[in-house]
């Protein structure tokens, strides 16, 4: 009895411990964000707040438009997601045919490769289809993510066959199948792999700062990157004002359906 | 009804597009530009492009944000590998010799035919010129150049009863300075350093200030041998150590580089080394009176130069180089130049820029920008090699080494030494 106390006392003591060690950056980003560019490195309780850091953080670039982008560039990326590595996980769980072991290797490999590598690759086939410098070059090859085929086939491979026949009785077809019976069943799995995936693409910086070149293709990521000047110093105040706003949708979003996700990791096995 | 309508619309679009391409000769040039002090910068690049465009209705110009240096050489490499290099980008000098080996840049020589022309290429200040040419030939110019200077808090020199308009001007006296300007408070923490030289991210840029003023140049023009194993290189790597570790004027360990000015600002530490790159933002921001000199001497006087210049890529049209020319030749004209220097704090890198009433004016309110001009006398190219990026992480790790104390200086640069040799061997 006593140790059972003592363990959850502990596990309480960790839990917090770690949560607070999580959330000091965080902290530390309102803090500064709030505060004249004096109060960045020193406390003082009654310092005078203000929120000039993030108008200025506001009109250092377009954001308006970075925003707009970015949240095109995730719904993009995440639709054609959902609907190629459905189809393909689909395809390799319930279809013979031949090829399927090397195919689905090849889609394995791909979790081993770094995408930085094909940067230059990836340009020339985005030149070749006339796509630079859009919204869709950006977006195109991420799109058949082999992680997500990987994550699907394995949910889809838990489905009960005999959900299917009794499906199948009824008279649906492959496509009815899918959509009735997997799709649903997989849920907190979209859900899961949807919130890695916007989060990601979200923050991503490199490849799209390469293949974009105007203000009304480039996400905020982009933008932010205006703040980190090495030259002149760096303005704690300023920086951490728009990392907050950047961010902010995305902390927002996690807050709001913090259940749902942490149900639909659980369920999913990714942690 | 609508596909007709489409129909119309994309053929006299077509039709337009023709009659304009036929009639007059318009070009286009993309233009890759990095920006490493702050967003204002890129505002100043953006309207002087806009000034460009507006006096010569026949080229179209898109300036084009790139990130860091780091990213726009990547942004740049990428494109031209992909077959569509944009007409003209700043990149950094050093990186001169890796656009030369990826074939990707050609001189100014051969766009240069008036004797005008000819002449313009030999009216910048020959210490950025060092960055610029190889085997006789112009691959950059100078645009937004800098170099370190010492900047020092005369309110904190007159605290410690030093003279607050004389700084030090030799190491001995940098160190007997530091001494006097290093506080510590009753429980033995140090409130202000004497002295301050970030060391992280890109080191070997501000100890080639002490490598060059120890009497000693690292690499050779050609860019293929280095020369890090040279006794007196480890001699400056020892002094660097030393700071800290011997007199104890400087915060131990790798300082950081981007929190330097805000250290400085804030009174933690008394002198700092960066670049003139720094001057508009600690004139708006040092909350006293600061002076500028030049770094300190040892055997002699010296610093490196560092910075960007532009290119003009090999893969466009001889129409798109001449134009390119033509606006490179614009922006580093004496007016925008000055214009440029006073939004930035970058080194104007023509003698004549100086002469303008805008910069007349400019120095007149604020002489502290004359040092880094003045300096230049002493300057010497900055470290740059084949495969530079590679040779420079080398140098880098093993300074990190020394200044960690994992490695003794002899140690670390001996190491290094090999390691650089091993690489550019084969450039010889």
């Amino acid at each position: 009895m006593m140790a059972t106390r003592f363990d959850r006392w502990l596990n309480t003591l960790g839990a917090w411990t770690l949560a607070l060690i999580w959330f000091l950056p965080l902290i530390y980003a309102v803090w500064t964000a709030i505060h004249p560019g004096a109060y960045a490195t020193r406390f003082e309780l009654f310092a005078p707040l203000t929120l000039e850091n993030f108008s200025n953080a506001w009109n250092a670039a377009p954001f308006a438009r970075y925003f707009l982008n970015s949240f095109l560039l995730v719904t993009f990326i995440l639709i054609g997601q959902f609907v190629l590595c459905t189809l393909a996980a689909y395809a390799f769980v319930r279809f013979t045919f031949p090829g399927r072991g090397i195919l689905f290797a090849l889609v394995l490999l791909q979790l081993l490769v770094m995408p930085d590598i094909l940067i230059v690759e990836n340009y020339a086939t985005m030149r070749k289809l006339g796509l630079v410098d859009t919204i869709a070059a950006i977006g195109l090859p991420y799109i058949a993510s082999g992680f997500g085929i990987f994550l699907l086939r394995q949910t889809f491979k838990t489905v009960p066959k005999e959900l299917e026949e009794a499906a199948r009785i009824e008279g649906a077809g492959p496509l009815t199948v899918l959509w009735r019976v997997y799709v649903p069943l997989a849920k907190p799995t979209y859900l899961a792999y949807g919130l890695v995936s916007v989060s990601h693409h979200w923050n991503n910086f490199l490849w799209p700062l390469i293949v974009t070149n105007s203000v009304e293709t480039r996400p905020v990521t982009v933008g932010l990157s205006i703040f980190s000047s090495v030259d002149q110093g760096v303005d704690w105040s300023i920086i951490n004002a728009a990392t907050l706003m950047t961010s902010g949708p995305l902390l927002i979003a996690f807050l709001l359906f913090q259940r749902q996700f942490v149900q639909s990791f659980m369920r999913a096995g990714i942690r | 009804m609508t596909f007709l309508k489409t129909m119309t619309t994309t053929l006299s679009a077509a039709a337009l597009l023709a009659s304009t391409a036929g009639s007059a000769l318009a070009v286009d040039l993309q233009f890759f530009f990095p920006v490493a002090v702050g967003g204002k910068a890129a505002d100043t690049i953006q309207a002087l492009t806009d000034e460009y465009a507006a006096a010569n209705p026949d080229v179209k110009i898109d300036a084009v944000y790139a990130g860091s240096y780091q990213d726009t050489i990547t942004k740049t490499l990428t494109a031209a590998k992909g077959g569509t290099p944009p007409q003209l980008s700043v990149i950094l000098a050093v990186d001169m010799f890796s656009l030369i080996e990826e074939d990707a840049i050609i001189p100014f020589d051969g766009l240069a035919k008036t004797d005008e022309d000819k002449a313009w290429l030999t009216s910048f200040y020959p210490a950025f010129m060092a960055n610029s040419m190889t085997g006789g030939k112009t691959y950059g110019i100078p645009f937004q150049r800098s170099t370190p200077v010492l900047y020092w808090n005369k309110e904190a020199f007159k605290d410690a009863g030093l003279d607050p308009n004389t700084p030090p001007a030799t190491w001995e006296e940098m160190v007997e300075f530091g001494k006097k300007l290093t506080k510590t408070d009753s429980n033995g923490n140090v409130t202000q350093w004497g002295v301050r030289i970030p060391s992280s991210g890109f080191p070997y840029w501000l100890f080639q200030g002490l490598t060059t003023q120890n009497d000693v140049i690292l690499a050779n023009d050609a860019g293929n041998k280095t020369n890090f194993d040279d006794p007196k290189v480890a001699e400056a790597l020892q002094f660097l150590v030393d700071l800290s570790v011997k007199h104890k004027v400087m915060q131990p360990g790798i300082v950081e580089w981007g929190s330097t000015p805000k250290a400085f600002f804030e009174g933690q530490a008394a002198m700092i080394w960066t670049t003139t790159g720094n001057l508009t933002n600690v004139r708006d921001n040092a909350p006293f009176d600061f002076g500028v000199a030049m770094l300190p001497a040892n055997k002699r006087r010296g610093a490196p130069t560092g910075g960007g210049n532009f290119y003009i890529f090999k893969d466009s049209t001889d129409e798109q180089k001449a134009a390119s020319f033509d606006f490179i030749k614009w922006i580093t004209a004496p007016e925008q130049a000055a214009k440029w220097t006073i939004a930035t704090g970058y080194v104007a890198p023509r003698a004549d820029t100086w002469e303008t009433p805008a910069m007349k004016d400019y120095v007149a309110g604020f002489p502290q920008a004359l040092v880094a001009r003045d300096q230049l006398e002493y300057a010497v190219a900055e470290l740059a090699t084949y495969q530079n990026q590679r040779i420079t992480t080398i140098f880098n790790d093993a300074l990190e080494a020394a200044i960690t104390g994992t490695k003794t200086p002899a140690d670390a640069l001996k190491e290094a030494q090999a390691q650089a040799e091993a690489i550019l061997k084969d450039y010889r």
